[in-house]
């Protein structure tokens, strides 16, 4: 069963010279259990789409959507209140700026704490303090901090980057989410810590079936622990459909420069030889080009570009581009 | 040849609270020396809390080590010169965002780190913030930009562009290119590489991605809880790590 269901989902800003559209009818679906890894160049509007859905983006954001189901419900004519305490129950989200969304003035120990909501907590009320207190410290210990004595009783600047986006992993899966939204959590941490956290990731999705969206940079983490991918390229969807497939076969001419970009993907680089790299860099919000909006930069491009393509549909494939990898098969 | 960075048997502890009146000191770095020649970059590597930090502070002159020296081209540098070496050791922090005033445009800020360091004239800055934002594939539109106008890893872009506008000799780039998507992180290492043949500049590559460290450094050293274990040649480092840690380390990120 689809668990997140969003069709032509629209993420505008209102600036003194009007509307600007970050986020183009995107759409983007998670199966139950299903993990997906969402891609795109900085910029493309990966962390809006994650804070639209959970809906901590500030009022100067209109966000819109045609279609917005969770668990077959369609949750975009409800009530607010209704929203968000079906979105604060089911979804929990990991931001990217860790040391940002946690509480400078309090110790770990509180926050973490506040994390856990009693309905996780299987026993006898005047035992709660005890059994939240235990779950603390299970919970770093999962995100591999092994030292939880002198973490619990820090302030998270003394703590370095790292072990902060721990405890926001920690924090994240304290309510046993429905759906894991992750926005790049890995980055600011080493590769052997990296590598656990996403096998902790993986194994929460397979252990408890939660559902995982995850951002990451790291095609390679995306490779192994996504099943489906979606490609953005400032604001639009340019490609979607199994990990995999994408990987081995990329339709659009992005996705197909970000793979080529990927060190770990090209076995036979030479050491400070020139990476593959697209020229120039993703247009403003406010000056888009005309048609496709790769055009500039894509190195197929031709004038049919001036026009922009539509979304197109090979079985589980799909991708918008006039001048698809594969040669014209549609 | 004098190289452009020498570091002496440096070290550095922090008292660190561990309850509520319990201290206890943390030996963050622990005789640690290396060199660095113009035209090279040293990549430093190790997990979190293994100092790699602790180190880029102390070299850009923000804290004070317990012990050691710190020569810049044979002269021995101590905090209070931190203005003087300001131009020829930049940096870029982990958290690079958090250190931008909110409050200032873009462009103003490049400017004023040109009006404060060199003596270019008005028309002569404004160029040279326009090619600056133009190597990093920002764009002139951006100059009216707030930080929180701009995505995390364009945000690691204009931190880079505020450490290369005033063409240093050493770069620290903390952990600087991990947030950057592969294919503006794939332009910025072209870009480095580029301005390291042509100019001399030498890096000192603070990272966890080891793919990336093995293109781009010539030496590695690794560092595990304040010591360091391996350092050597990159190509040696990894065909031959000498230490259990390091092998690790390197097979972690193979797996
Ligand atoms: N201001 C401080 N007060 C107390 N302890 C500190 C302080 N700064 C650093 N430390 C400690 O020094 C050690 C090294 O910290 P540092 O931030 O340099 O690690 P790192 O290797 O860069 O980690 P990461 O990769 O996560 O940033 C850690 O144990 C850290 O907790
Ligand atoms: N407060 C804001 N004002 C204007 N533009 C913004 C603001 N926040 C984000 N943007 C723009 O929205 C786009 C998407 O940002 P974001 O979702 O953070 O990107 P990323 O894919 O890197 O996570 C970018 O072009 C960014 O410049
Ligand atoms: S539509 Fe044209 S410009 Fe756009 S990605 Fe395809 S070939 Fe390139
Ligand atoms: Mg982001
Ligand atoms: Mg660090």
């Amino acid at each position: 069963m689809l668990l997140l269901d969003i069709k032509n989902l629209t993420i505008e800003l209102s600036t003194a010279n009007g509307l600007i559209r970050a986020v183009d009818r995107v759409n983007l679906s998670l199966r139950e259990g299903e993990t997906r890894g969402l891609v795109g160049e900085s910029g493309s509007g990966k962390s809006l789409i994650a804070k639209a859905i959970v809906g901590v983006l500030n009022k100067r954001w209109r966000v819109t959507a045609d279609r917005f189901n969770w668990a077959g419900k369609d949750i975009l004519n409800l009530p607010y209140e209704q929203q968000r305490k079906i979105i604060g129950r089911d979804i929990a989200m990991i931001y990217q700026e860790p040391s940002r969304s946690l509480d400078p003035t309090a110790v770990i120990l509180e926050q973490l704490e506040e994390a856990i909501p009693a309905h996780v907590l299987d026993g006898p009320w005047w035992k709660r303090s005890y059994l939240r207190r235990h779950k603390a410290i299970a919970l770093l210990h999962k995100v591999g901090i092994r030292d939880h004595q002198s973490v619990l009783q820090s302030y998270p600047y003394q703590l370095s980057e790292g072990i902060c986006q721990k405890i926001m992993i920690a924090m994240a899966v304290a309510k046993s989410p429905k759906l894991l939204i992750a926005d790049e959590p890995t980055t600011a941490l080493e590769s052997t810590t990296q590598a656990q956290l996403f096998r902790l990731l993986s194994s929460i999705n397979q252990l408890k079936g939660t559902s995982v969206l995850l951002i990451s940079h790291e095609l390679e983490s995306i490779a192994r622990y996504t099943q489906t991918l979606s490609v953005l390229y400032c604001g639009q969807l340019v490609e979607a459909g199994e990990t995999a497939a994408i990987l081995k076969q990329p339709f659009h001419p992005y996705t197909n420069a970000l793979i080529k970009s990927v060190p770990e993907f090209q076995p036979d680089l030479v050491p400070k030889t020139p990476l593959y790299a697209l020229p120039g860099s993703i247009p403003v919000l406010q000056h888009l080009p005309i048609g496709c909006r790769l055009g500039p930069r894509c190195p197929n491009a031709r004038k049919e570009c001036v026009k922009t393509p539509a979304i197109e549909r090979l079985q589980n494939h799909y991708f918008s581009c006039h001048f698809p990898l594969t040669g014209k098969t549609v | 040849m004098t190289a452009l960075l020498d570091v002496q048997q440096l070290s550095k502890s922090y008292r660190k609270q561990t309850g509520l009146f319990r201290y206890r000191t943390v030996q963050a770095l622990h005789d640690i020396s290396f060199t660095l020649q113009s035209g090279k970059t040293l990549a430093i590597v190790g997990e979190t809390g293994s100092g790699k930090s602790t180190l880029a502070r102390l070299l850009v002159g923000i804290e004070k080590p317990d012990a050691g020296d710190i020569l810049l081209a044979g002269n021995t540098v101590t905090t209070s010169h931190y203005r003087q070496y300001n131009h020829t050791i930049r940096f870029i922090f982990q958290d690079a965002a958090k250190s931008l005033n909110p409050n200032q445009k873009i462009g103003q800020m490049l400017d004023d780190v040109l009006r404060l360091n060199t003596v270019f004239d008005a028309t002569q800055r404004a160029q040279k913030v326009r090619l600056t934002l133009k190597q990093l594939g920002l764009l002139n539109e951006h100059i009216d930009y707030y930080p929180h106008m701009f995505s995390g890893g364009q945000l690691q872009r204009v931190a880079l562009a505020r450490a290369l506008i005033l063409d240093p000799k050493l770069l620290i780039l903390d952990e600087a290119l991990t947030a950057l998507d592969p294919s503006l992180r794939a332009q910025i290492v072209n870009l480095l590489l580029e301005l390291q043949q042509q100019s001399g500049l030498a890096y000192l590559l603070i990272s966890n991605h080891l793919r990336l460290v093995r293109h781009i450094a010539d030496d590695v050293l690794v560092l595990y809880q304040g010591k360091m274990l391996d350092y050597a040649p990159a190509s040696e480092v990894f065909s031959n790590p000498q230490h259990d840690y390091t092998r690790k380390l390197i097979n972690s990120s193979q797996a």
